[in-house]
């Protein structure tokens, strides 16, 4: 970024709440470095020392947040606020990143913003890179957040004001694609070997149940089952039943959790006749969603913003970006917060 | 030992209730039975017997679920399935939520079999046919 502005806004996000450590820089809405910790970072640093009750998150922090500051090409100094994950996520997590950057920001005499995590997903479509084009979605627009832990579909009328209107009530969409790849036999995490498989199978040569939750609620619990009993039914006739079937199963599986995310997308569409739509979350890299999603726009006359891959994951460029909009609006947080496990939006 | 059969989703409430009840001391219960049997459903129901409004989701991702209750305490849901190793338990700092003295329930308990206090509820969920199960709770 070579010498810093007075009036530039750099800020340093960091992401804790679940499995991967994360920081980033954003300078001026601009996305500068984005670190996720991998083993790359710990080799840097002399591998990782095995203990037992170490805490990733605690060995990760201190090398990630120093990576993105250098890869940003910026000095700490330069630093105006610290953006950190609030919550939803796991509370031992949540309290590395937390206690962090609430030191870091008492360090540097800098102000501290607390994000949500779900927020961050949502303003992920907000993330500006140098030399990209940028598209970003035009208020109020409607994002379908789909992950391991989450499917909601979210009416955001302001960078800061977003509202859930629907959500699931038991399974999240990508755990019924994990689950279900389990019971296949495939590794864990498997909705991305399902998507894989789903390309040279038919998706409709085997049904399954569809839920019949109201409102804009999701349920994929019933169809988990559902397929875990199909599956049981079939094998005790055909022994080689999955093996035979394998990308027909995985197309008609996924078609269905597409289906089922589809139906209350445009009922939520309709309902509040806008048709502004994005997607965020981990899922979104499932090329069937992708495919149905752009099907709809058309159908539908959406608008469709899809965000870059990289993005759509746990990351602290989402938080960073967040950061930055609350930085604009003078949204800070003192000393005394405390992480949360769980909240909503 | 708490034994009751179940052929509807309907009848869950009255279970849960009973399994509460029937073992008033104590706070983890154990929750063992195959993908598909219902866990998450019958913990559902248990939560809404304690009081909790909150959407009561599988934490397959996010490990743990914290719930408010009608008392003061949240209540914790656990579900172990994804783990690999003992390490992520200590990782996230479990003997903070198990020995809380709050409620907590948990799915898949066989991957931290180890780690599990003595003296907690355990929870078989058996699968008869697609609609029926067996539920039976002891102290282990």
């Amino acid at each position: 970024m070579g010498s810093k502005n007075t009036n530039d806004i750099i800020i340093l996000g960091i992401e804790s709440s679940c499995d991967d450590t994360s920081a980033a820089i954003v300078g001026n809405g601009v996305i500068l470095s984005n670190v996720v910790a991998g083993q790359k970072v710990h080799e840097a640093y002399g591998g990782v020392v095995p203990e037992l009750a170490s805490r990733a998150h605690q060995q990760n922090i201190i090398p990630v947040v120093d990576q993105a500051i250098k890869k940003a090409a910026i000095k700490q100094s330069d630093i105006s606020a610290v953006a950190f994950t609030r919550g939803p996520g796991l509370l031992g997590s949540l309290l590395v990143g937390t206690s962090f950057a609430k030191g870091y920001a008492l360090a540097s005499g800098i102000p501290l913003i607390e994000v949500n995590h779900l927020q961050g997903h949502v303003l992920a479509l907000f993330i500006r890179e140098k030399g990209q084009p940028y598209n970003p979605p035009k208020f109020p627009f409607l994002c379908l957040l789909v992950s391991g832990g989450n499917s909601q579909i979210i009416l955001v009328k302001d960078y800061l004001e977003m509202e859930v209107v629907g959500q699931t009530i038991d399974d999240a969409a990508g755990e019924a694609f994990d689950k279900c790849a389990k019971v296949m036999g495939l590794p864990y995490p498997g909705g991305p070997y399902i998507d894989k498989l789903a390309k040279e199978g038919d998706p409709l040569r085997f049904k399954f149940s569809k839920p019949k939750v109201p409102g804009l609620d999701y349920s994929f619990s019933g169809l988990k089952t559902n397929f875990l009993y199909f599956l049981r039914d079939n094998l005790k006739e055909t022994p080689g039943f999955i093996e035979e079937n394998k990308a027909d199963l995985s197309a008609s599986l996924q078609h269905t959790i597409i289906e089922i995310l589809m139906d209350k997308l445009v009922k939520a569409t309709k309902q509040t006749q806008i048709r502004e739509v994005t997607v965020a979350g981990g899922v979104s890299a499932n090329s069937g969603l992708l495919a149905a999603l752009q099907q709809q726009a058309v159908k539908h006359k959406w608008n469709l913003i899809v965000p870059k891959f990289e993005y759509t994951m746990d990351n602290a460029a989402m938080i960073a970006i967040t950061g930055y909009y609350k930085y604009m609006e003078k949204e800070f947080v003192g000393q005394n917060t405390v992480p949360y496990a769980r909240t909503k939006l | 030992m708490f034994s009751k059969q179940v052929t509807s989703v309907k009848e869950l409430g009255a279970v849960a209730k009973a399994l509460i009840e029937s073992f008033p001391g104590q706070r983890i219960f154990a929750f063992y039975g195959e993908m598909g049997a219902g866990k998450t459903t019958f913990i559902q129901a248990i939560c809404k017997i304690l009081g909790s409004d909150d959407y009561v989701t599988s934490p397959t991702f996010a490990i743990i679920n914290e719930y408010s209750t009608a008392e003061l305490n949240p209540l914790f849901h656990f579900d172990f399935y994804r783990i690999k190793n003992i390490e992520e338990a200590f990782d996230i700092g479990y003997e903070d939520y198990l020995y809380s003295g709050n409620y907590c329930l948990i799915e898949w308990p066989e991957k931290i079999e180890q780690i599990l206090p003595d003296n907690i509820v355990a929870v078989k969920i058996e699968v008869i046919d697609n609609e029926t199960r067996n539920i039976e709770a002891r102290i282990i």
